[in-house]
């Protein structure tokens, strides 16, 4: 017993005193906090976003020395999905000084938001959280480029409507979605489209216990037969809608879904039969790219990376995602250094950078990220950019491009935004809005 | 020595049944008192407050609530998460429908809400006990949380499905929302849990609470010296699911700030019944050991490798976590079966007898 607190003791002594030494020689660095989750229900689709993103971070700070200099500390905050360790994780995380937060969960960003105007804490959501967050002018902290879900909602509408959404008229579109506010959001643009251009919207929520099975679910699709099922899912709720889909027979080339449906492993499971399976996205994998290939040499195969190689998990469209989040967040802190021109920005000056994204076709090409993203622009008073998406196939073995950039329609979308930014902001006064903001 | 009661004479019946018949043990209760109102709020971090203090007040109020049910009449509940949803929309609805309500007097009204529900949920309970009568509960936690889903006059219809809470004001100074200070959050938890805590104790040791206790040891023998069933039964589900709805309501506005449906769902229900089984059935100091154990302990954990410097990341610390705080809860289980409360009787004895035990 004696000896083993002898040992405990000089193991702590030892780690202390690493974590000293440590702290001693450090360079300059940002904090840059992920609150992930490798663990819980949505760790199938969480790990590859994270993976992605932890290494175009790590290539940065490898090849370049950080950015500017300055190294990018990323560091995981393990939620698990879940709100209560999202707050846990997000007071941590602001303790330790972090200068930004990525929630990673709409139930997360709920109860983040209204937090984000006190701390000054920017939130960075790529393609997730609220639509209206576009409004920078309300959402002063909160950013989610490149694109909402209800641009994403709009263009998958235009790309089943070939173009016209009129030619939906008298159709039926089933929206099979999580029950949960992630699954929920596109529902009020769903609504006005529908009434505007005469076709059914037909919302069937798959409850978190039902994910796996949604025997009920695809029963009432059989009996509804709707011409298009669109499907909001996430995690476990995918792969169960695949393999349904495919157990009934729906036919693959009328079912569509949002940019977070499309992970490679749920396909493969199902391989040819997930045939015509469609996905939005705004990313596209492009293995020749030189941050890919940067990423392949100077962490995947240096071994630093938390890949799973076994599956070709590189190639996957998650994956390559997780990198163009990172790449948003560097190119936030970048144009903040070279506008503040200073080295460590801290919270408000990244604020600032991330309202100033240009991924312009040029930039995208420097950065080495040719044809993985289409390019968009943050403002102050927009803070999603719209980059567009395109909509990919499933191939029998991988997704591939099936259309050229979607973009969606602007007037009916920001119409919606002005309505519902000012919603919130009158059910949470005093708000505090961003009135420096001219445009 | 620290704990003797020589010279601590009782002269009368009303001395001896006082709330605190041995001197030290008023002493210690002051001493946490003073720790909890002054001393720990001018060292907390908001860290602390937001992820170790307020939850741990929070959680020890629902196991409190449902303490009362389980621990004292004997009538187990699956549905404490649901009724903790039922005390959270009510609150929710008061304050958007008179924004100029007090919360104090919001939260106490939202508790009558969780009260009605529970008794309509205990009914039950005078036919069928046991597993049986967590089966109807369970049937509560079910159906609640499906209607805080549906129905959606309860969320006034937002978009998301849940609710926010908008920025308080107390007496000039805000306590909820995202507005409020950690510190001010802290002290009005601190406050109803306290309020609440003195209630209970003296409910449990007085006339409602034997009768309660006498129920649950045997309730034929129960009903033969003169108790009746009902009252009681609905009686302990009416309190019990009262303080659960005000745990509820603290919960979303003073701790939480935004709560969606499924946050009320059963592992809430089992984290506070958890926090009741390990912290002790039957005693009120077993809640806030419990709640120290459950829901401290994993976070306090959490931080540890980045404090000491050890680099692993945050996933594993995660695994670890669970499988640490699994591996405690069954420890203390097969020490003492009781739970946490009976443990410190036990120390608390011997350090009475201590140094001449017999």
């Amino acid at each position: 017993m004696k000896r083993l607190m002898k040992t405990a003791l000089l193991a702590t002594t030892i780690a202390a005193g690493a974590a000293f030494a440590g702290a001693a020689y450090a360079q300059d660095s940002v904090l840059l906090p992920n609150l992930s989750y490798r663990t819980g229900p949505f760790a199938a689709t969480g790990t590859p976003l994270m993976n992605g993103q932890r290494d175009y971070m790590t290539m940065l700070n490898e090849r370049d020395g950080g950015a500017n200099g300055v190294i990018l500390n990323y560091q995981e905050c393990e939620t698990g999905y879940n709100t209560e360790k999202g707050v846990e994780c997000y007071e941590k995380t602001k303790a330790e000084g972090a200068i930004v937060t990525q929630p990673w969960s709409t139930g997360i960003t709920l109860q983040v938001l209204p937090k984000s105007n006190v701390d000054s804490m920017p939130i960075l959501a790529p393609g997730y959280g609220f639509s209206a967050m576009q409004d920078g002018k309300v959402f002063k902290w909160a950013f989610n480029p490149p694109a909402s879900y209800w641009d994403g909602a709009s263009m998958i509408l235009q790309n089943i409507s070939d173009g016209n959404l009129d030619n939906l008229k008298g159709k039926k579109i089933a929206l099979l979605h999580l029950d949960h506010p992630f699954g929920k959001e596109p529902i009020p643009l769903l609504e006005t489209l529908a009434k505007k251009h005469g076709f059914t919207l037909l919302p069937i929520p798959v409850g978190l216990k039902e994910m796996q099975n949604q025997s009920a679910q695809w029963l009432q699709i059989r009996r509804e037969r709707p011409d298009f099922v669109v499907m909001w899912g996430w995690g476990a709720m995918n792969a169960g809608a695949i393999t349904e889909a495919v157990k009934t027979k729906y036919p693959m080339n009328q079912f569509v879904g949002i940019w977070w449906s499309g992970l490679d492993a749920d396909l493969k499971l199902v391989g040819d039969a997930g045939k015509g399976y469609r996905t939005l996205s705004w990313s596209y994998p492009n293995n020749e790219s030189k941050v890919m290939k940067d990423i392949k040499q100077l962490v995947v195969d240096a071994g630093k990376s938390m890949l799973n190689t076994s599956t070709g998990e590189f190639d996957w469209v998650f994956y390559q995602r997780g990198v163009l989040i990172s790449a948003m967040l560097a190119e936030g802190v970048k144009e903040a250094q070279k506008h503040f021109n200073t080295k460590v920005v801290d919270r408000e000056q990244l604020r600032w950078g991330l309202e100033n994204l240009d991924f312009s076709e040029a930039k995208i090409k420097e950065l080495g990220l040719d044809g993985m993203i289409p390019p968009f622009k943050t403002t102050c008073g927009n803070h999603t950019g719209h980059s567009g998406a395109w909509m990919l196939e499933w191939d029998g073995t991988k997704f591939v491009k099936a259309s050229d950039v979607l973009q969606a329609d602007r007037a009916e979308i920001d119409a919606l935004v002005a309505e519902k930014a000012k919603e919130y902001a009158d059910a949470n006064q005093p708000w505090p809005m961003n009135d420096e903001c001219k445009l | 020595m620290l704990y003797r009661t020589a010279s601590q004479f009782k002269t009368s019946y009303h001395a001896d049944h006082a709330l605190f018949p041995v001197r030290q043990d008023a002493w210690l209760l002051g001493i946490i008192l003073i720790f909890a109102y002054a001393i720990i709020p001018m060292t907390a971090s908001e860290f602390t407050f937001n992820a170790l203090l307020i939850p741990v007040l929070i959680y020890a109020l629902a196991a409190l609530g449902l303490n009362i049910l389980t621990g004292y009449a004997g009538q187990l509940s699956l549905g404490t998460g649901a009724f903790m949803g039922v005390g959270a929309y009510a609150c929710f609805k008061i304050i958007t429908a008179f924004p100029d309500l007090n919360i104090v007097v919001a939260i106490a009204l939202s508790g009558f809400f969780s009260a009605a529900v529970g008794v309509a949920f205990g009914l039950p309970s005078l036919r069928i006990k046991g597993f049986y009568l967590a089966i109807t509960t369970l049937a509560a936690q079910f159906f609640l949380v499906w209607l805080f889903e549906k129905w959606g006059w309860l969320y006034n219809y937002s978009s998301s499905g849940a609710i926010q809470v908008p920025n308080i004001e107390m007496f000039g100074i805000i306590v909820a929302g995202p507005n409020a200070s950690s510190v001010t959050q802290y002290y009005f938890v601190l406050a109803v849990v306290t309020a609440v805590t003195w209630l209970a104790i003296n409910i449990t040791r007085g006339r409602i609470g034997r009768i309660w206790k006498s129920v649950r040891d045997m309730d034929i023998a129960a009903e033969l010296v003169g108790i009746n069933l009902m009252k009681a039964k609905l009686s302990a589900f009416a309190i019990s699911s009262y303080i659960v709805g005000v745990a509820g309501a603290l919960f979303v506005f003073l701790w939480r700030g935004a709560a969606e449906p499924n946050l009320f769902d059963i592992p809430l229900s089992f984290r506070v019944l958890f926090i009741a089984i390990i912290g002790g059935l039957g005693s009120i100091l077993g809640n806030y050991l419990g709640a120290i154990l459950i829901v401290a302990l994993p976070v306090v954990l959490g931080t540890l490798p980045g404090m000491l410097g050890i680099p692993i990341q945050s996933a594993t610390v995660e695994h670890l976590n669970v499988m640490i705080v699994g591996a405690t809860i069954i420890l203390f289980l097969i020490v003492e079966p009781h739970g946490l409360a009976r443990f410190w009787q036990i120390i608390r004895e011997k350090l009475i007898m201590w140094p001449f035990p017999h």
